[in-house]
């Protein structure tokens, strides 16, 4: 196995969201994970869905069912923004562990900084980059960012970070 | 151009299996002529050694970049700057 470096890395990550993204064919923020989650391209049928859950221990996971259908879990009162980053972040566990992804090789790159990588993939995805470049453009800035994108502060504060260091 | 279609192939193939298929099965050419890959960018990526899908778009993200980064004589300093840079160092040490 070669040796990844961390920019690679979501590069890689980057595209992943992209490509999610452009099934989407969404042109407008904010991006609607739970749809993707809830009809996924058809290669990802069997590794993605959405299941509601009482927990005090989690905001979301992701798990297999013996019949290896994957569904994340998410817990049933999140706010909407803490939902829609925790239900981005766990799709990619789930395409790590599924069958296209282990064909593709994602666990041997991405599995061991997973918890980083499904971060980044998160925001990536939530806030992609033309969707971000268009509302620059349009001159919106970092306070009104994480509203119009529906994402955590936290996670719009990184995600504009990362913005600013491609741009 | 081509880190556009680099990019391009790669989002495409988290939704699309025909692309992992290609690469698994040593043909991927046709799908990088249809991009828009230069003969000698296609030559360089087909001779690349990959175990996964994965792994080859990391090797050809490498090989794009270098292949699109201009020749490095471009960016040294002039020598007359050089020497200026040098002659003021020279003085700090001095007044130091």
């Amino acid at each position: 196995m070669i040796l990844i470096a961390p920019e690679e890395r979501r590069w890689f990550l980057r595209n992943l969201a992209l490509g999610l993204f452009e099934y989407l064919g969404v042109a407008e923020p904010p991006v609607p994970v739970e749809a993707l989650l809830r009809h996924p391209p058809r290669i990802l049928q069997q590794d993605l869905g959405v299941v509601e859950m009482y927990s005090n221990l989690w905001d979301a996971t992701f798990a297999r069912l013996p019949d290896q259908r994957g569904s994340v879990f998410v817990r049933i009162d999140l706010p909407s923004r803490e939902r829609r980053f925790a239900l981005a972040r766990e799709l990619l566990r789930a395409l790590v562990t599924s069958e296209h992804g282990r064909a593709m090789g994602l666990p041997e790159i991405l599995l061991p900084e997973l918890q980083e990588c499904a971060e980044y993939f998160a925001r990536q995805l939530l806030a992609p980059e033309a969707l971000v470049a268009a509302y620059r453009k349009r001159g919106g800035g970092a306070a009104q960012f994480a509203e119009t994108f529906d994402l955590p502060a936290p996670v719009a504060a990184s995600r504009w970070d990362d913005a600013s260091v491609l741009n | 151009m081509s880190m556009q279609a680099l990019n391009h192939l790669v989002a495409r193939s988290i939704v699309d299996p025909s692309v992992v298929s290609a690469f698994g099965a040593g043909d991927l050419d046709p799908m990088l002529c249809d991009l828009g890959f230069s003969g000698e960018l296609r030559t360089s990526l087909s001779g690349l050694q990959a175990s996964s899908w994965a792994e080859f778009a990391v090797l050809a993200y490498r090989a794009v970049q270098a292949f699109e980064t201009p020749v490095s004589r471009f960016q040294l300093p002039s020598p007359l700057e050089g020497l200026r840079r040098d002659a003021d160092n020279i003085g700090r040490e001095h007044v130091a």
